[in-house]
């Protein structure tokens, strides 16, 4: 078999002691700035890449892809214990991952969440090596009215976001949107709400908002608890003994979920632009709409975290698809990976896996061998990171301020970011305290400027026509996709027996 | 914020090289400054972007260059200072009036971003070096599409307008159209994008007509077939564009491209301008600048001191009146 042949020839060429090495530093970094808030596997991409002067592209690349889906691994550690995303991809993970970890489940959970991401990583690996011809048409026909039809289809996600209170809910999700209106107004060039600010023409970035709402947030609805002045002073609970592994309960109950996820996610990670931050949105929200019990969601639901945490991870493998098959990159990261091979002197391009076998079938077994390094390298340093959760509330709260301060910071350099972030803190607070959805303004804030330039782009290419939408065969598809889940999820949920107002996730986000 | 230090652990493998390579260069620097540049002082470089791109390869390039040939006789530290556009970290370099060790290379935002934002500084503040190279704009079409050549997109598009993707608004990739089109006479909707990877995706799923990119960035797309180059924005077509036309050469030349270049801080002493100039007419002959240009397909547009700043000028004066003219700024 050629894919096979190919496969063995890759693992020959990244299988030699100094790549090894290469690579696990690369998982090893990954994970670090995977867990510092904020701070996300494009800087640390952007940081690595001067080392590489030099270096041998093929351990060169094996070490930054290493980087790039290790954060993924690492950026749901914070999101489990502290409530405070580490990484973009990985707020949906907050939403069943901190409570659980409250529930006392915080080892089973970061077990989970390990596993579950190594098998997002390595369905998404499979995919490459055997789908990414045939994926790489999927990237090659996402054109505006495409996109604004996936934004739309993910803004389905807010009605599980706004949950039963939909007043407070759909303020959330305006908030979210006004905030998405900000920089500079991509067609006609104006500054929006910019106040001559040159930190704000690129708008509001979601991160420093998503930090401060869950992360702050949380912080301060505990000090208002009165947390710093308990005994434990301990935000979640842990116990090594009983409770570091799964229960055959957790591994059954997302089998699927996994399954699923996989797929999702890496079907969305192919179109560039997407994602794994989207990715894992939609990954939480399907999951939650075909669940058997939606009301568990975001009470510390083991499917709720194995879903994002999955579908993240597949989708970092997906982005690798535009990249590799036509030199376009899907995401910031992959970007860096690009220049990356151009600062060695090669092409990305649809010609790039026949004129560099070598380096790109090295690249993609490597990244069967990085996720299972990962995957060992998480589960062992579990007990090493709940340490941080015995650490006394007094002295971890202020600690996790300076470090999401830090992490937004190094962001963008940019302070008003910062002030953002701190601002966004206050906001969750009340929001948190009133009931209001934190999630759903984060999604808006992500989708309302995708679907409006889309939708502005495509009205502009069809001259005012509506037709475009179903004209093209891939919105077509996208429409069809759409129209079945708002006409047969409610369906499926009265089916189950599920009365469809049952779930409060405005839970889902606090 | 990011910052980055070039340890010289590599002097080494790069003395060894150089011993190699720099015969036929063969001199340490112009010999007409004695006082500067000072060995003891370290040139803080200024890279007012992240690690990875345009702008940070062109200034690790060019230090790369000096340290091989040994140009400059101290450390040099450079530093991303990314943000708001290269706002942060121009504005760091513009607060250091009047310092001989302050340096940056320039990009595209060096001419925009002042028109967009309350930046302090304009472009032609600071001390001017040189202007190295300029990026420049192929128009390409669909690989699939009927029009094979510009005279056939010409005529298409005074029939029908066509629409032509770009990224950003307040940009060349919007002016060098627009100025195009007004010469060649035909009417175009610019769709505009927030990157290169969405509107390209865009065009191979023929729902744009056409697009304009930096010809780096689309290579091996036009070398798959995938995507079929129509005219060039730029004097002289790089070598992997052979047999396209440039705008000047069919009578439409627009005159407008986006400055790389190197400028030190303003009101910097006449003596480092000077030795700068000098220096830098040697990198430019380094078999290393050829590959740095050939291989970022830019195109090599070498001036020198105060006609930099004039170019700055009029470059940023004609962004100015068509960006006006269409209402995208006041």
């Amino acid at each position: 078999m050629d894919i096979f042949a190919d496969l063995m020839m890759g693992l020959s060429v990244a299988i030699t002691p100094i790549n090894i090495v290469y690579l696990l530093i690369g998982a090893l970094v990954g994970m670090i700035v995977g867990v510092i808030p904020g701070f996300g596997p494009s800087a640390g991409l952007a940081i690595l890449l001067p080392v590489t002067f030099g270096m041998d592209p093929i351990g060169a690349i094996m070490m930054l892809a290493a980087i790039y889906y290790g954060a993924m691994y690492g950026g749901t550690i914070t999101s489990i214990l502290l409530n405070t995303p580490g990484e973009s991809a990985t707020v949906a993970s907050t939403f069943d991952g901190f409570p659980l970890a409250k529930n006392g489940r915080a080892g089973p959970a970061l077990v989970m969440q390990a596993v579950a991401s190594f098998v997002g990583g390595t369905v998404g690996v499979i995919l490459i090596t055997i789908l990414a011809p045939m994926f790489s048409q999927v990237s090659r026909s996402f054109g505006p009215p495409e996109y604004f039809l996936l934004a739309m289809m993910g803004m389905l996600t807010l009605l599980v976001m706004i949950g039963t209170n939909w007043k407070l809910g759909v303020i959330s999700a305006l908030i979210g949107f006004a905030l998405g209106t900000v920089g500079v107004d991509l067609e006609t060039g104006q500054g929006r709400y910019t106040f001559g600010s040159a930190e704000l023409i690129g708008g509001i970035y979601f991160i420093p908002i998503a930090i401060g709402l869950f992360g702050l947030g949380e912080l301060f609805y505990a000090f208002y608890g009165g947390l710093h002045r308990t005994g434990t002073g301990a935000i979640v609970q842990y116990d090594k003994e009983e409770r570091f592994w799964p229960t055959a309960q957790d591994w059954i109950s997302t089998r699927l979920t996994m399954a699923r996820s996989s797929i999702l996610g890496f079907v969305v990670g192919v179109i560039p632009g997407a994602g794994a931050t989207i990715a894992s949105l939609m990954a939480y929200s399907t999951e939650r709409s075909v669940s058997k019990n939606p009301e568990n969601f975001g009470k510390g639901e083991m499917a709720g975290l194995v879903a994002p945490e999955t579908a993240n991870n597949a989708a970092s493998s997906g982005a690798m698809i535009p990249l590799l098959t036509l030199g376009i990159p899907g995401s910031a990261s992959t970007a860096v990976l690009l220049a990356a091979f151009l600062l060695w002197g090669m092409r990305p391009g649809p010609l790039f896996m026949e004129q560099n076998p070598e380096l790109a079938w090295g690249l993609i077994a490597s990244m069967y061998l990085g996720n299972m390094a990962l995957l060992a390298i998480s589960i062992f340093a579990i007990p090493l990171f709940v340490q941080i959760i015995k650490v006394p509330y007094r002295i971890l709260g202020p600690t996790v301020v300076v470090i999401c301060a830090l992490g937004t910071f190094s962001v963008n350099a940019s302070f008003i970011e910062m002030f953002l972030m701190f601002g966004a803190g206050i906001v969750g607070f009340f929001m948190r305290l009133y009931g209001f959805s934190p999630a759903a303004l984060v999604l808006a804030l992500v989708l309302g400027p995708l679907a409006e330039e889309a939708l502005r782009q495509t009205l502009t290419i069809s001259r005012g026509s509506f037709m475009i939408f179903i004209e093209r065969t891939p919105s077509l598809w996208i429409l069809g996709i759409t129209i079945a889940l708002v006409a047969f999820l409610p369906l499926l949920n009265r089916l189950g027996g599920k009365t469809a107002s049952s779930g409060d996730a405005e839970k889902a986000g606090s | 914020m990011i910052s980055l230090t070039n340890g010289y652990g590599s002097r080494l493998r790069n003395g060894i090289l150089a011993a190699a390579v720099a015969l036929p260069v063969g001199f340490a620097g112009p010999a007409l400054a004695q006082d500067y540049p000072s060995a003891d002082e370290t040139l803080d470089w200024t890279i007012a972007f992240g690690p990875g791109g345009g702008n940070d390869i062109m200034a690790r390039s060019i230090i790369e260059i000096l340290d091989k040939y040994d140009l400059y006789p101290g450390d040099v530290k450079p530093e991303n200072r990314a943000g708001g556009s290269g706002a942060v970290g121009w504005g760091y370099l513009y607060a250091q009036s009047g310092n001989p060790y302050g340096i940056s290379t320039t990009s595209g935002s060096f001419v925009t971003t002042p028109l967009q934002a309350d930046t302090p500084w304009q472009p032609e503040d600071f001390t001017p070096v040189a202007l190295l190279a300029t990026d420049d704009l192929v128009l390409v079409v669909n690989g699939n599409s009927d029009i094979q050549n510009i005279e056939e997109f010409i005529a298409k598009a005074k029939e029908t307008p066509m629409n032509i993707g770009g990224t950003g608004t307040v940009n060349v990739d919007f002016i060098v159209p627009t100025l195009f089109a007004q010469k060649a006479g035909f009417e175009f909707d610019y769709v505009s994008f927030n990157s290169m990877s969405e509107q390209t995706t865009a065009l191979l799923s023929n729902a744009l007509d056409a697009m304009v990119g930096n010809p780096g960035e689309i290579l091996g797309l036009i070398e798959s077939g995938d995507l079929r180059p129509l005219v060039f924005s730029g004097q002289n077509v790089p070598a992997a564009l052979e047999g396209v036309p440039t705008m000047g050469s069919l009578g439409y030349d627009i005159g407008v491209s986006m400055p790389r270049g190197l400028i030190l801080a303003p009101n910097a002493p006449q003596e480092a301008q000077d030795w700068w100039i000098e220096t830098m007419k040697t990198v430019v002959e380094t078999p290393e600048w050829g590959e740095y240009i050939s291989s970022n397909t830019l195109t090599p547009t070498v001036i020198y001191g105060e006609d930099f700043r004039t170019f700055l000028t009029n470059t940023k004066n004609g962004f100015q009146e068509v960006l006006k003219s269409v209402g995208a700024i006041k």
